[in-house]
């Protein structure tokens, strides 16, 4: 070694040994206590205690708890010890991956420790691993030790370098669900900004943006302002990626970037907002409001609605939030998070909240696994109105199915009922009540999404939106047929103020409208026995081994017992929705709504086989007649994907729209006899005809027709040479010819008088055919396998016949809340049963069908599906026995096309007819 | 920052095609006033703002740009004229015709560079008896612009609607100032509600290239710089929910070829090409060009996938070796096929 370079080996290693002794000196060590907290509205929160450091500086926290919870700034090395104590009702924890690897928790009311070295510059979040998505988060900023924080891009384009001294404020900024959940920290001092609040900032003041996320990903872009990618491009020495959108990836992610305010682009309100379209649609944006130095204006920030605000239950003079938890629990869909408050309101519902006018309602899809929409149903007149109400977010929607959340300010009192568009049976009610009034304001009049505008909120069709609401909502009001008691539905017992300032107490209305106490028919098996196996989706059925709902109810047709319930718990098995089986009826396929999975199930012993991704929210399965191949409707998304058989991988989705257009997202369809797929397309409102063999598309067919917008397609039946569609919203059938051409419209309420308070008169024969019928929200609607019956199960409670040969209503017959499922099974002997399902209740209706006359079709069957003691199960029940049928499937599968390809020994069962049942 | 008053001679006679409530909220002449003096004020201080920042070298874009609606439910934007001059306006350069003459989705790619302005003119031609699509605009990403020209709502901006609507064309100017070069996303904001129809086919691309620069490029896994003059073909691809839509660019001659939905891109073996892609809707991608590694931008990088949001933009440069196939890996973007060719032929 020559002496030179020994002598710069000798200084190199003094400077290290300086460095590595500076960076020890430096190194602080944080003794923090935190509590967790649940604020007024039901969330949670972290809340400071105390901060101390061994270099003495600490910030000012908020006093009380917030989210974000305490933004935590500390330099590399240091060491932190944060000491957490629980004060809520579930377990908590600190999670901080990057820098902390442990994931124990705190029960309630106990402390637990944690403590680990800020190892590496960044920006980390730190969260609870189950309850985030409820507000347990923040942000730990880990510096560099030298003050320097992340460059902004100058005046003349030139990457500047900035100390934190220099930072005239920071924003930490969290995306959880569709909402923005900000803090201010400015000269030591941290503000609690909440919900999508306004940024303020004065021109060219140097401004920190800690962007944070977690739960499922986002992008975020800030109008007119660009930085460089978070990327060690000086270490690189390479240019910076200039951006101005930063993906946050789902799980937990985050992002520090630096801005000059305004540079180049000027003063004004900088829109921040989340690029997923959907989240812009679920209200997730906020400002920045940059101001010039000597206009006058502060630069203050605002903050948003928080859950510490205005809300029943907690005057405040700040603006409130309510909160929703989108969830796969029956009934809770959208509960809200302080549940046991509004239980002991409601008496039933977790589902209904109460808001001062501008206070907001929140949504955050923390519990399922699911895509959904956050969708209004019906708004009171007005709300939507340019002037006084918001027309900008209301009627609030998202074109696509999604996962997130979403959050809506509501300024005009009343009624607002909120829904998916994908599972439209979960509600969310929210009452906007002027404290100045007397009684809780349903308001005058309300507007669905149908386009019926005005409707008197007195009227006959809004009480029972209302009711419909409190059975669908509520576990307790569903219908137990293994009770000897009447049925009662529990409705809250508060004054209301309805149509010309009326105020009149809920549950009194309810009752006298709708009756209580009502005696429920007697259960009885048909005396002549059906054909094999009838498999149910009950799909809320609760069991102990599985934190999701829903079981498979197997009846021996034979003789009308229980044969066997599936759970499956080893895959957790989420709300089973519907099935299908293979063409020797050995596999069944069974679809899980709320999840991402097709199952496939050994239909002899109930054994899992396979658990197949197969896309977001599947709903319904059929086969193809002709290759047995496995087709599933994406009820998320936008296709139908093919699983080919004997196999368990999906090898295309069929699109259901062009390329680039709005997701039809197809529910319930169906397969002609000769390999058409047909779907009715909830998003896009009409049914789409496809060809299986190259997934092209044939026809798309406009539905509805009995009210302006919004018919909601739900599911198909196919005839001989007809389509039959029914539109849940616009309650009525479409019938389609095979080529697409609409050849009639059925309306179902064409007897009964929506706008009228409840009378004698609300159904009478107004369509002159001598009958008096109804179907409100009708859902499936098969044909019987000669194409001659159409069994149309209606949620409202009613099961209506329809002759193909009139193509009208011939008969009306009684059914539960929540009437959902229909399928046809063989009679011995001879003939068909329809099978009847209702989701709010656990019986099985048989129908017999009469396929001579039509009209003469009876009920024949009331079966429980509550299984007794000794019924082979793989998990046991642990609540809502029975209740939730969806789904149904007789095996063996009996429609034409499909019986053809049966194994003779399921053949031998069937008469000559069944087995060419169109002649 | 100029707002023309179209001379519609009906508008003017206050016979309006559209009785929308929009049109009929803001009278014509009370407008064409306000936009005058406003117009006045801010070409002042785009002048002062331009001699400031020294940046007179660059050139002037004069775009007009027409926003359309399909059938099927798309709208697109199409390219009408496109004029290139100095400041001052001279050398003025008609060079329309290296678009498609028709609307596009993606729309034009509008390719300038560091330093340049452009008065971008939105024309609406809709339907304007569709209540609901009476507004629409172009709001860019990355380059400077004032508050005018955010292409927001007043709901967001506070100041104005800052639409095109049937009855009046709308102005933006945009800055590509220094710091500002790479490739933006522009697209509506204004159309149905505050968030527009960029979903529906209101997108396209600006390309900022930076005046004499280089690009990074892969060379036997090393980050070396390549001439920005050396790429023959610019490839803008959209990355949608369902399907990639994409429009190939001689970057020699400027000329723009439309190629739809999941398009294959053609190159010769041996030359240096560069893709632009861009996400948009709701999902979330993983981007792979098989067989390709490229420089991650912003380091040093090689990677061969990238995972991206919508609206974020991944730039990068290949030397076309082997034909291909780009696509996103996401599950359900991999079962609806969304992928496409990358053809590269021997020279």
């Amino acid at each position: 070694m020559k002496p030179n370079n020994f002598k710069i080996s000798l200084a190199l290693a003094f400077l290290v040994a300086l460095l590595f002794a500076s960076s020890l000196a430096l190194a602080a060590s944080h003794t923090i206590s935190m509590t967790a907290e649940t604020l007024p509205n039901g969330q949670f929160a972290y809340k400071m205690g105390n901060h101390t450091s061994s270099d003495g500086a600490t910030n000012n926290y908020p006093a009380g708890a917030t989210i974000p919870g305490p933004a935590l700034f500390v330099k590399v090395g240091d060491t932190v010890s944060i000491s957490l104590t629980n004060n809520t009702s579930v377990k908590v924890g600190l999670n901080v991956p990057g820098l902390s690897t442990d994931s124990s928790e705190a029960s309630p009311g106990q402390s637990k420790t944690f403590t680990f070295t800020a190892s590496k510059q960044g920006t980390y979040p730190y969260f609870d691993d189950g309850s985030q998505l409820l507000g347990l988060f923040g942000a730990i900023i880990v510096d560099k030790t030298d003050g320097s924080v992340q460059s902004l891009v100058g005046e003349a384009g030139t990457i500047t370098a900035v100390k934190r001294s220099d930072l005239k404020k920071e924003f930490v900024m969290f995306m959880v669900g569709s909402t923005f959940w900000g803090t201010e920290i400015r000269n030591g001092t941290q503000t609690p900004l909440w919900t999508n609040p306004t940024l303020g900032a004065i021109k060219d003041d140097a401004v920190r943006f800690h962007v944070l996320s977690v739960g499922p990903g986002h992008t975020f872009h800030l109008h007119a302002h660009r930085w460089p990618d978070e990327t060690d491009f000086v270490g690189m020495n390479v240019d910076p990626n200039i951006i101005d959108v930063k993906l946050m990836a789902a799980g937990s992610a985050s992002h520090s970037f630096t801005v000059k305010a305004g540079t180049g682009v000027g003063a004004g309100h900088w829109q921040y907002h989340c690029h997923l379209v959907s989240h812009m649609e679920s209200g997730m944006a906020g400002k920045f409001h940059v101001v010039d130095k000597n206009s006058g204006e502060t630069g203050n920030s605002i903050a948003g609605a928080s859950p510490s605000g205005a809300i029943f239950g907690n005057a405040s003079s700040e603006p409130g939030l309510v909160t929703f938890e989108v969830s796969d629990e029956p009934g809770s869909w959208f509960r809200s998070a302080r549940a046991d408050t509004i239980f002991s309101i409601t008496k039933s519902t977790k589902s209904l909240e109460i808001i001062p006018p501008g206070s907001s309602v929140h949504f955050i899809m923390s519990d399922t696994n699911g895509v959904h929409t956050i969708t209004s149903l019906l708004w009171p007149s007005g709300a939507d109105d340019p002037i006084h109400g918001d027309h900008h977010t209301m009627p609030f929607s998202q074109t696509k199915a999604y996962r997130g959340g979403g959050i809506v300010k509501l300024d005009v009192p009343g009624l607002y009922v909120f829904t998916c568009k994908i599972h439209p049976y979960m509600f969310a009610g929210v009452i906007v009540d002027d404290p100045n009034t007397e009684g809780l304001d349903l308001g005058e009049s309300i507007d669905l999404v149908t386009g019926v505008n005005g409707l008197p909120t007195s009227s006959d069709l809004a009480t029972r939106l209302v009711r419909t609401f409190f059975v669908a909502t509520s576990q307790n009001n569903w219908l137990d047929y293994t009770s000897s008691a009447p049925w009662h539905a529990n409705y809250a017992s508060v004054p209301v103020r309805i149509t010309g300032g009326a105020v009149a107490n809920l549950k009194d209305v309810l009752e006298a409208r709708y009756g209580q106490n009502v005696t429920l028919p007697a259960l009885f098996n048909p005396t002549t026995p059906g054909v094999g196996e009838v498999w149910i989706n009950t799909q809320f059925e609760k069991t102990v081994g599985k934190t999701k709902p829903g079981t498979i109810t197997v009846l021996d047709a034979k003789n009308w017992t229980i044969k066997r319930k599936i759970a499956l718990p080893s895959i957790n098995m989420n709300n089973p929705h519907n099935m299908w089986s293979n063409k020797d009826q050995s596999i069944v396929y069974q679809t899980q709504w709320f999840d991402t999975k097709l199952t496939m199930i050994n239909r002899e012993n109930g054994a899992l086989l396979h658990n197949i991704q197969v896309g977001d929210t599947p709903s319904h399965v059929m086969t193809l007649p002709s290759t047995d191949d496995i087709t599933v409707a994406i009820n998320g998304e936008n296709g139908v994907v093919r699983i080919p058989a004997g196999t368990t991988k999906p090898d295309v989705m069929m699109p259901t729209q062009g390329p680039g257009q709005t997701p039809a997202n197809p529910h319930g369809h169906w397969i002609t006899p000769d390999g058409k797929i047909v779907t009715p397309n909830i998003n896009t409102s009409d049914v789409g005809i496809y060809d299986s063999n190259d997934g092209s598309i044939i026809a798309r067919q406009k539905t509805g027709g009995v009210f302006p917008s919004a018919p909601h397609p739900i599911a198909i039946g196919v005839g001989v040479d007809k389509i039959y569609a029914t539109n849940l919203l616009d309650h009525s059938i479409n019938v389609i010819s095979f080529d697409g051409t609409l050849l009639k419209t059925i309306a179902l309420l064409a007897d009964y008088d929506p706008i009228s308070p409840t009378g004698p008169d609300t159904l009478k024969d107004r369509d002159g055919d001598g009958l008096v019928t109804a179907g409100v929200l009708p859902i499936q609607t098969p044909v019987d396998p000669t194409g001659r019956v159409v069994v149309t199960a209606n949620t409202g409670g009613t099961i209506t016949i329809i002759d193909t040969k009139l193509d009208k209503v011939v008969a009306m017959l009684p059914c539960d809340p929540g009437c959902h499922g229909v399928n046809f099974g063989a009679k011995q002997g001879g003939g068909y049963y329809a099978y009847v399902t209702s989701k709010f209740s656990n019986q099985l209706i048989v129908v017999d069908v009469d396929l001579k006359n039509p009209a003469n079709s009876s009920i024949v069957g009331r079966i429980s599906l509550v299984a007794g003691n000794g019924v082979p199960s793989d998990d046991t029940v642990s609540s809502l026995a029975g209740m939730g049928g969806q789904g149904i499937y007789a095996i063996p599968n009996i429609y034409n096309g499909w019986v053809q390809n049966l194994p003779d020994s399921w053949k031998a069962g069937l008469t000559s007819a069944q087995l060419n049942p169109v002649q | 920052m100029v707002m023309k008053c179209k001379l519609d001679v009906d508008f003017l006679d206050g016979k309006l095609h559209n009785p929308l409530p929009q049109v009929m909220r803001r009278p014509g002449k009370q407008k064409c006033l306000r936009i005058v003096l406003i117009t006045l004020f801010l070409l002042m201080m785009a002048c002062v703002q331009v001699q400031a920042a020294g940046t007179a070298t660059g050139e002037l874009h004069k775009i007009e740009l027409v926003a359309e609606k399909l059938g099927g439910g798309y709208f697109a934007y199409r390219m009408k004229q496109h004029l290139v001059s100095g400041m001052d306006g001279s050398n003025e350069q008609n060079i329309t015709s290296r678009y498609p003459d028709f609307a596009t989705i993606p729309g034009p790619t509008i390719v300038i560079n560091e330093g340049d302005e452009v008065d971008l003119t939105l024309i609406h031609q809709f339907n304007p008896d569709a209540p609901g699509e009476d507004q629409v605009s172009v709001h860019v990403h990355g380059v400077h612009y004032d508050i005018l020209s955010d292409g927001t709502l007043k709901y967001i901006n506070m100041v104005k609607d800052e639409s095109a609507v049937p009855a009046l064309v709308y102005e933006y100017k945009w800055h590509a100032a220094a710091g500002t070069a790479g490739t933006w996303p522009y697209h509506d904001h204004n159309m149905i509600n505050h968030n527009g129809a960029e979903d529906k086919g209101l997108y396209g691309a600006l390309i900022v290239n930076k005046k004499s620069g280089s690009v990074d490029i892969n060379l036997q896994g090393q980050r070396k710089a390549a001439p920005l003059s050396s790429i023959q073909k610019d490839y803008v691809l959209y990355m949608l929910d369902d399907t990639f839509a994409g429009t190939e660019i001689d970057s020699i001659t400027g000329q723009q070829t439309y190629l739809g939905a999941n398009p294959a891109f053609t190159a010769q073996q041996g030359t240096n090409v560069r893709f632009h892609v861009i996400a948009l809707g709701t999902n979330l991608h993983t981007f792979k060009l098989a067989g390709y590694g490229w420089i991650d931008p912003g380091t040093n990088a090689i990677i061969g996938e990238k995972a991206m949001g919508p609206l974020e933009k991944h730039v990068f440069t290949v030397r076309a070796g082997i034909s291909s196939v780009y696509k996103d890996t996401a599950f359900s973007s991999n079962l609806l096929g969304m992928k496409g060719n990358f053809n590269v032929h021997p020279q």
